[in-house]
């Protein structure tokens, strides 16, 4: 014990260690390797050459990248978009209806909510996509006089990014739902207590004293949809291709960076990391221009 | 302490002991040479493993390992490998541009000088691992081949016979809609295989032409906007309406089974699906896609897989032996028996498959010209813009004229 108060000062730092070692070299490290690789061309260590902002000048100059490059981010924008309307907002529906004080089998809906967001993205993509295939449902379709429902709807340019974004939110709205019920159980009863007593309706209850409340969590929430979005790759790549089909309409930039970085086009399959690495420090200074000021707007309420 | 000692003294002997029997049983083997062979078939490891079982008994002292990776990083790996100078002594060789760059990197050997290579292969069939300047840098090994799978029982029960012409095909189409069939499996969910199946392999031979054709739209002489291409893309247009409802969302996987299922009829793809109908409950052939009136048809018989040697293998001979042996009927006829079903010997010999269904895609070719898939050669920028052109033909999004013109705006 009286060791433990000699070091006081700094002891608690071999405490970190471990999680540093960790985060500097799997995480820390290949960001910045990362960074790098984007002033570089050439696959390998052996032919890589220095060649300043070349990437990201091929990227937004020549005619064909620049294209899939503006198309792709504009679908994750969408994605994105998708997302917070749908999966966000149903969140916070649920998580009310969840606290509720007349709610009944509160465990039971709450399972059921969460379910989907423990499956692996390529099993349920892979579900959906056999269910929104009319050659599959289109006889169970037609069976109970939905048969106009059978319809290709991931082969349709129109339909498919919509219908991915919203298998996704199927999938995640349970993370929401559950982060927003533990804000909702967070807020003291006597403030709602006294909302009441004053006379406020349960509306007037919501938005004067329960969402300013959570604003900390919604904050949070928009942060982790935006990281999450801007960086979705594995339900397209279940439901459609690598190629965003049909027609590159669901065409994420988490894709485009799969094809041009890992992968290479197909059939030659030869990769172009610089570039790829160019496009993934784009997605990550957009990520820092979006984080940091809705974490300072969000985060300050909390002192 | 003295327990010790002896402990110490007893771990060192048997050190020593061991170390000496060690290197005496390595004397005894000292011949054993071990290659390793690299490879974008992972799906074939127990065939592979076959034939190189069949080449130890003939080569004893040679051990072949076959180290396969993942299809899509195979390019990415192997580079990575050979770069970095750990590279497989033995290894696939990728046809036309792909692999030539590795040649041209100086990762693969030049193999014109292995015996049998140029008197046993024809030019065509060496023409995609050969160099502007003749020189060979990798030995043909198996190609694939485009044809229409068909379920004989059903053209049995309705009485309808193999189309000989394009137009013909089309009525049969028609006839089997009629009759409440879904006539054509195919899908454009996945992409490539509407481009590489049913185009590249079977409309663009008939409608275009084969080789000699092909090489003038490579050189410019003709425009991929010209009417022949026109009409390739209006008879994607025209098979739409035959393919399952719903084709737009319809995977290479669901085609599979669709076919499988009998609930469509024909099904245009490549031979290396033989294998996948080898226990379906009904009898299936294959038929050439048939060109249109008037024109001969082409089959698309394109050069795969090729093997080839590491500039810096450590044992130069004995890798070189084994694609000698590749090039002697003997063992191409090991090879053939060992390849999977709908892969096929580029070797002169005539060599007899096993596999009826093998036998009757190999038929197609008698009498009737062959050639690569058309981008394979020299035009492979334009893979995706005629992918991309194919499906917006057939999905109505683009008229026939419309998809030529995008991608002879492409060609560099």
């Amino acid at each position: 014990m009286k060791k433990g108060m000699m070091v006081s000062g700094k002891y608690w730092l071999f405490y970190l260690v471990p999680a540093l070692f960790f985060y500097v070299v799997f995480m820390a490290y290949p960001l910045l390797d990362s960074l790098k690789l984007s002033f570089f061309s050439g696959n390998t260590i052996g032919s890589r050459t220095f060649v300043g902002f070349d990437n990201f000048i091929t990227l937004f100059t020549d005619p064909d990248k620049s294209t899939r490059y503006w198309e792709a981010f504009i679908h994750t924008c969408i994605f994105f978009v998708i997302h917070m309307l749908v999966q966000n907002s149903l969140g916070i529906l649920f998580a009310v209806i969840l606290t509720d004080r007349t709610m009944q089998h509160r465990d039971m809906y709450r399972t059921i909510i969460f379910i989907p967001t423990t499956l692996a993205v390529l099993i349920t993509g892979y579900l959906w996509k056999l269910m929104l295939n009319p050659v599959w449902s289109g006889a169970m379709l037609e069976k109970i006089g939905l048969g106009f429902l059978a319809q290709p709807w991931l082969g349709n340019e129109k339909t498919a990014l919509p219908l991915v974004a919203l298998v996704s939110c199927w999938q995640w709205v349970g993370i929401p739902t559950m982060m927003f019920t533990a804000a909702f159980q967070n807020i003291p009863a006597e403030l709602i207590e006294a909302g009441r007593m004053e006379g406020a309706s349960s509306w007037d209850l919501f938005r004067k004293i329960k969402v300013p409340m959570i604003m900390p969590v919604v904050g949070m929430i928009a942060i982790l949809t935006f990281v999450n979005n801007f960086n979705a790759f594995d339900v397209v790549f279940a439901m459609e291709n690598v190629n965003g089909a049909p027609a590159y309409s669901t065409d994420l930039i988490g894709t485009l960076f799969y094809r041009v970085g890992i992968a290479g086009q197909h059939p030659v399959g030869i990769p172009d990391t610089g570039l790829g690495a160019a496009i993934a420090t784009i997605t990550f200074i957009v990520l820092c221009a979006g984080v940091l000021p809705t974490l300072r707007k969000t985060q300050t309420k909390e002192a | 302490m003295r327990k010790i000692t002896i402990l110490v003294l007893s771990l060192l002997l048997s050190v020593t002991v061991s170390s000496v029997f060690f290197s005496c049983s390595r004397k005894a083997e000292v011949k054993q040479i071990v290659l390793t062979m690299g490879s974008w078939r992972a799906d074939d490891v127990t065939q592979m493993n076959n034939l190189l079982a069949e080449y130890k008994k003939i080569v004893p002292n040679v051990d072949i390992q076959f180290k396969p990776t993942n299809p899509s990083d195979y390019n990415a790996t192997l580079r990575l490998q050979l770069d970095s100078g750990t590279g497989p002594d033995l290894m696939y060789a990728r046809s036309y541009a792909t692999g030539q760059e590795l040649y041209d990197a100086g990762f693969f050997s030049d193999c014109t000088n292995i015996p049998g290579l140029l008197d046993n292969f024809s030019e065509t069939n060496r023409a995609p691992w050969m160099t502007k300047d003749g020189k060979m840098f990798a030995v043909p090994f198996a190609a694939v081949s485009h044809a229409v799978y068909y379920n004989k029982d059903i053209f049995q029960k309705e009485g309808l016979a193999i189309p000989q012409t394009w137009e013909d095909f089309l009525s049969l189409c028609s006839t089997l809609q009629k009759k409440g069939y879904t006539p054509l499996a195919n899908g454009v969910a996945e992409e490539w295989d509407i481009l590489e199946c049913f185009f590249l392999g079977g409309i663009v031979p008939n409608f275009v032409g084969g080789a000699a054709e092909r090489v003038k739209y490579e050189k410019g002489e003709k425009k991929l906007n010209d009417t022949d291409f026109v009409a390739a893309y209006k008879a994607m247009a025209d098979v739409a309406k035959y393919c399952p409802k719903g084709y737009e969302s319809v995977t290479y996987n669901d085609s599979q089974v669709l076919f499988n299922t009998q609930k469509a009829v024909m099904f245009m793809d490549g031979s290396w699906t033989a294998g996948v109908y080898k226990d379906a409950p009904f009898q299936w052939g294959v038929f050439a896609m048939p060109a249109p009136a008037g024109r001969k048809t082409v089959i698309c018989f394109h050069p795969d897989m090729a093997l080839t040697m590491n500039t810096k293998t450590a044992h130069p001979e004995e890798a070189k032996a084994f694609l000698a042996w590749l090039c002697t009927k003997e063992g191409a006829t090991t090879a053939s028996k060992n390849l999977p079903v709908g892969y096929f010997p580029m070797i002169k010999f005539d060599i007899t498959l096993e596999d009826p269904h093998a036998n009757e895609f190999l038929a197609l070719n008698s009498g009737k010209e062959t050639d690569a898939r058309f981008v394979w050669p020299a035009l492979m920028d334009l893979y995706s813009p005629m992918n991309q052109a194919v499906i917006a033909v057939m999905k109505g999004s683009m008229t026939p004229q419309q998809a030529a013109d995008s991608v002879e705006s492409k060609k560099k």
